[in-house]
């Protein structure tokens, strides 16, 4: 062998397939002419590697050995890294990697949490070395297994070896290599076959192509210590043709290996005689599968057979057989290393050594992750890959592909090894990891993976072929909004009859992905049936646009922003109020659940639509008076009491009289709004505002009684016997104690009563140092009111992390605005006073640790870790719940101290009486709280003989087409939402001071109009 | 005397040479396996590089080269989805539905480009530019959604991005 020349630094540029698509053999030959240029070619050589992993940076580099990593390279950046780095040794700032812009950068690989919590033992030479030279992979101990099997071991020895080592076969189900080969060694035969699979057909899985690319020779290796352990001289490797570049890479290893005697008659002198070669595969999924595989080497279609006979026996052409997967045979030279003892230390009891996840989907860091059998599914996701892109929540992993199964939040604990994933329904399989995020509806997930299975059954045993298509059907009709009960059952048990006959193991598995979508989410398989919903709108045959699926008013969204673009403002006002009668409400305070699932935000940003709602609403109120609505203009004579006069029973007053029902409200304080007078402050929700919205409420006929507590002013049974309905919609307004000594002190205030007094404009001395202890808007609204009411310094403690804060993030970030601090990770524990007031608030500091119910980490005290935070004004904003004492002897039924409802009406148990709003939910959003008003308007017209439709008109506003050229749509930002600068918002004026004209059309312009897509496929 | 000949027969007569050229073609690489164990896919693998696609003819040479009933040629190369029995446009854009890329829009993308082209998958355009097909998982799932069109890849593909990507290759034969 010649004497390999020493350079003074490599540069590694990644070749691995998902970089060779981002462009890196123009970077590589850009830095090569660069680095000829000046001269340095015989310091610093360019090596080409496989997968480094990182495959969503790509064209990445590492400049070895210092190990910097430079990301997302261009070929214009060769120049500088050549100029800078290679010759005056300044690294490249603006290329390294960062996970936010303008945020730390990572200088090393090593430094990047993506790297240090893997343990990269398989994919050791991935990345580090050229695939395309064997002397690279001889000189990081390449072929000193094969030397020692073959000269120190005999093959017995090997595969006891193997057993030792508890390596288990990578490729799915987990049968133990040396076991394997044990039995194919004990088979008579003359000839012998050692097959690789390389057939990675499971969508989301590549680390078995990283492997061929990056590492080709290590899986020679370990076949050919598999042909001298069960006496086979001819292997084969059974790539996908899909998979061009890692055919080329091994037969390229394959040309080497032969060249330095490590394949043929004479193996590395010893006598053993060993042939490989590749096969190609033709797209059929089913090859996977063994029995299928060998049939497709012998040239014949891929049609499983039954077994036994297993291929240990009678394999490829009737011989005994050892087929294993890529990643398996890419343990064997190492294991034989490192001794059997070493590698059994690594993973948990039962499942040996490491696994390489292929981590995709939703995920920040996608790419290849090897990490120790038994590392838990939550450090997976969040340490090394980021947590889910855009900050959105994580939902479920789907692990092993078509036959595998969902991991819900709850399980993000479980740690990944064999065992424990068959236990929850889901399996290793070949280690495809796919995220998925909110956004992902779980009946139309399955249906993928059933459509998938549909596509690629051989078509051989009935149970597969007709079982799997008849489950399709199923699915296909309950994604359309035809589902009906029953289906949820019917599918289960074609599942499992389908896992019990089918005849191989694509077959048996099919049915997975069904079924463990139903084990964990059968609720959404419930909304698609029942509710004819799709929560995650996805489902396109359900729905409109998923804005309006989304809004739990069912405004139209895309209707009147297409209105607005044409700047037919009071049509679009006409709209919305069909649906919600607060539109200026909500297009001011709404949590706006319609912009999450806003499908501009797959271009660049979600469509700004409250704040286009507010445009709307204000543009009316100023100008005009509001637009009048649809009315059934005749009288029932039906009598409806409402008790609370909050945004849920004002909206199902509003349509009742609407369907020419005569509501009347009882509201217990002076004035009506709930929650959007007592709750929300001024500075958010001008009272003027409001009270424009339920002049025009009144307007239609609805009378409202204020001072009037049910169970004080009048009694429960006198309105049942005065009305011919009740809707309950009296809100969540018992405030959770701290439950920590020191409460009952001085200063010590709810939120609710915080804010009602701040309101009714009471005084309410407010010390210079106040502390809100929770995490959503009520915390953020007492926080920025208690500035507003002179405090000096205002801190909200909060047990997690802002990333969990139920809060608005734009409310959180406008209160830091305003300087309030907020202190994460602590829990109250004391209200220390002096003289019976209270002096400061004494808190636990927590940390993070394993993952709980909710799919986050729970914070645990640290102990000892103690803080007092100086206060004399406390305020407990942690959480309410309903007050139902006033319903007195009434039997309706509760669950969990909130009314039960049905919820395609608002019926409770009670003849007669209806509920809504926070008191069914505990204390939710304004919208829901509208929405149930609503469904117990239309629940309440029913019980009266009405037909529950709202009267409506707005089918006669001639609705703008979408532009029929959309193929330029261009990235644009959402408009922002002006407001007064921080040192000028005083007391209690409104903040936000809404759209210009001109921006509100220009925004509104940005809708994709996914309700036009949506008729035309519909 | 120079004969003078007509473009469209010119046209017709290259046509004719470079079929011989590839039936030729094909003779030697059946002749190369013959004998052989199981190679009848690897055939087809290396037929179908030199047409396209496998026409019946090409079928009947690999059929009677490795003496395989024709039925069982046909019976396999139906099985496998990588063999094609009809020409193909002359691009094949494929949108990869593994499951990475499902979940990051390709569906949609599927869609935007079965209306931009105006066939279903598995379907050609009229003049056979295109021809439009899913893949099952090529693998670059760190890049999904991801649509290649013949050995170009395209990775994070937005919707938007979709009329200029078809359009770079309309009218452009290579």
């Amino acid at each position: 062998m010649t004497m390999e020349k020493l350079y003074r630094s490599h540069v590694l540029v990644c070749a691995g397939a998902g970089c060779v698509s981002s462009g890196c053999h123009a970077v590589a030959d850009a830095l090569t002419s660069e680095i000829a240029k000046h001269n340095l070619q015989d310091e610093i050589k360019v090596i080409q590697t496989g997968c480094i992993g990182t495959c969503d940076l790509g064209p990445v580099m590492v400049i070895a050995p210092e190990g910097v990593f430079y990301t997302k390279l261009k070929p214009e950046d060769a120049v500088r890294i050549v100029e800078e780095h290679l010759l005056k040794g300044r690294v490249v700032e603006d290329l390294l990697h960062t996970y936010e812009e303008g945020g730390q950068s990572f200088r090393s690989v090593d430094e990047l949490p993506f790297f240090q919590l893997q343990k990269k033992l398989v994919l050791r030479n991935c990345g580090v070395i050229d695939p395309a030279n064997i002397d690279e992979y001889i000189a990081r101990e390449g072929y000193s297994a094969l030397g020692k099997v073959l000269t120190e071991m005999t093959p017995e020895q090997v595969i006891h070896e193997m057993i030792k080592s508890g390596l288990r076969g990578r490729g799915g189900g987990g049968f133990p290599t040396g076991r394997k080969w044990q039995f194919a060694a004990a088979s008579k035969g003359d000839q012998k076959y050692v097959l690789c699979n390389a057939d990675e057909g499971d969508p989301g899985a590549f680390m078995d192509r990283s492997l061929l690319e990056g590492d080709p020779h290590a899986i020679i290796e370990g076949m050919l210590i598999a042909g001298y352990a069960i006496g086979a001289s001819i292997g084969h490797v059974y790539v996908r043709a899909e998979y061009p570049l890692a055919i080329e890479r091994l037969s390229q290893a394959l040309d080497q290996a032969r060249e330095y005697g490590l394949l043929g008659d004479n193996v590395l002198g010893t006598g053993h005689k060993f042939e490989l070669d590749i096969r190609m595969g033709a797209g059929a999924f089913v090859c996977g599968e063994e029995t299928a595989l060998m049939a497709s080497i012998e040239g014949k279609r891929g049609e499983p057979r039954p077994r036994p006979p297993f291929p240990a026996v009678s394999g490829l052409w009737e011989s005994p057989t050892v087929l294993n997967n890529v990643e398996t045979y890419a343990n064997v030279a190492m294991i034989i290393n490192m001794g059997a003892e070493e590698f059994a230390k690594i993973g948990t009891e039962k499942s040996k050594g490491t696994k390489i996840f292929a981590l995709a989907g939703a995920i920040s860091n996608t790419g290849l992750v090897e990490v120790p059998m038994g590392t838990d599914l939550g450090t997976i996701i969040y340490d090394i890959g980021g947590g889910i892109r855009g900050g959105r929540k994580f939902k479920a992993a789907q692990a092993g592909g078509p036959s595998g199964g969902c991991i819900p939040k709850e399980h993000l604990n479980v740690p990944m090894d064999y065992d424990s994933l068959i236990e929850l329904g889901a399996m290793m399989g070949s280690g495809g990891l796919i995220v998925m995020d909110e956004n992902t509806c779980m009946v139309d997930l399955a249906r993928f993976f059933l459509d998938f299975i549909q596509d690629e059954s051989c078509g051989k045993c009935t149970p597969c072929r007709v079982g799997t298509k008849r489950m399709l059907e199923i699915l296909d009709r309950i994604a359309h909004g035809d589902g009906k009960e029953g289906d949820i059952e019917l599918l289960i048990d074609l599942g499992e009859r389908i896992k019990d006959s089918a005849l191989c193991g694509l077959g048996q598995t099919a049915p997975n992905p069904v079924l463990s979508t139903l084990r964990y989410f059968r609720h959404e398989y419930e909304a698609h049936i029942r509710d004819k919903k799709c929560p995650a709108c996805v489902c396109n045959a359900m729905f409109e646009a998923p804005c309006s699926h989304t809004c739990p008013a069912g405004t139209s969204v895309p209707k009147y922003l297409s209105l607005i673009s044409n700047r037919r403002f009071s049509d679009a006002l006409r709209i919305v109020r069909d649906h919600n009668p607060f539109p200026a409400v909500c297009g001011r305070v709404c949590n706006a659940p319609c912009e999450d699932k806003c499908r501009r935000s797959q271009i660049d940003e979600p469509l700004s639509i409250r704040n286009l709602k507010r445009y709307v609403a204000d543009v009316e109120m100023k100008d005009t008076k509001m637009p009048p609505v649809k009315t059934r203009g005749t009288k029932s004579g039906k009598k409806v009491a409402i008790i609370g006069g909050g945004p849920s029973g004002l909206t199902a007053a509003y349509h009742l009289a609407r369907m020419g029902h005569t509501p009347t409200v009882f509201e217990a304080l002076p004035e009506a709004g709930g929650m959007l007078v007592w709750g929300i402050p001024e500075y958010r929700l001008p009272k003027a505002v409001l009270r424009e919205e339920i002049r025009a409420i009144e307007e239609l006929g609805v009378t409202i009684k204020c001072n009037t507590r049910v169970g004080k002013e009048i009694t429960m049974d006198a309105i049942k016997s005065g009305f011919d309905a009740v809707y309950v919609a009296t809100g969540a307004d018992k405030s959770w104690n701290l439950e920590i000594p020191g409460e009952e002190s001085e200063g010590v205030y709810d939120s609710i009563k915080f804010l009602r007094d701040a309101a009714l404009g009471e005084s309410i001395p407010v010390g210079e140092n106040v502390v809100v202890v929770g995490g959503g808007n009520a915390a953020i609204d007492a926080a920025r009111t208690s500035l507003r009411l002179g405090a000096k310094h205002v801190t909200i403690a909060y047990r997690r992390l802002r990333e969990d804060m139920p809060a608005d993030p734009y409310e959180i970030h406008e209160a830091e605005l305003e300087g309030v601090v907020v202190r994460f990770l602590v829990l109250p524990t004391e209200v220390v006073a002096e003289g019976g007031k209270a002096k400061s608030l004494r808190c636990q500091l927590l940390e993070l640790k394993e993952f709980d119910k909710s799919g986050r980490r729970s914070p645990k005290a640290i102990e000892g870790e103690v803080i007092d935070i100086p206060a004399d004004t406390v305020i407990s904003a942690i959480s309410q719940e309903p007050e139902l004492d006033f319903l007195g002897g009434n039997t309706i039924e509760t669950k969990r101290g909130k009314i039960w409802v049905d919820k395609q009406t608002g019926a409770t148990s009670a003849d007669g009486i209806f509920a809504g709003g926070d008191v069914v939910t505990g204390p939710a959003t304004v919208i829901e709280a509208i929405g149930a008003g609503i469904t117990a308007a239309q629940g309440i017209d029913r019980l009266f003989g009405g037909d529950g439709v709202i009267p409506s008109d707005i089918e006669d506003i001639v609705i703008p087409q979408p532009a029929e050229d959309v193929d330029d749509i261009v990235e644009t930002p959402r408009a922002e939402m002006p407001s007064i600068s921080v040192e000028k918002r005083n007391r209690f004026a409104e903040v936000e001071t809404g759209y210009e004209r001109d921006v509100a059309i220009r925004e509104a312009n940005r809708c994709l109009r996914c309700d036009a897509c949506n008729q035309e496929s519909r | 005397m120079q004969t003078h000949v007509c473009d469209c027969e010119q046209i017709a007569q290259d046509a004719a040479a470079t079929e011989r050229e590839l039936y030729a073609k094909l003779d030697e690489m059946i002749e190369a396996h013959r004998g052989q164990k199981g190679v009848l896919i690897q055939v087809l693998h290396k037929a179908q590089e030199l047409f396209g696609w496998l026409p019946e003819a090409v079928q009947i040479k690999v059929a009677e080269g490795l003496d395989v009933p024709l039925s069982e040629v046909h019976g396999v190369l139906t099985f496998y989805s990588f063999f094609n029995t009809v020409p193909r446009g002359k691009h094949t854009i494929r949108v990869c539905l593994g499951t990475a890329c499902y979940v990051r829009g390709g569906k949609e993308i599927l869609e935007k480009l079965q209306k931009e082209l105006k066939i279903q998958v598995g379907g050609t355009t009229e003049e056979r530019e295109f021809s439009l097909e899913i893949n099952r998982c090529v693998g670059a799932c760190g890049l999904a959604p991801v649509v290649t069109v013949g050995a170009d890849i395209y990775r994070r593909v937005k919707l938007d991005k979709i009329p200029g990507i078809v359009a770079k290759y309309k009218g452009n034969g290579a």
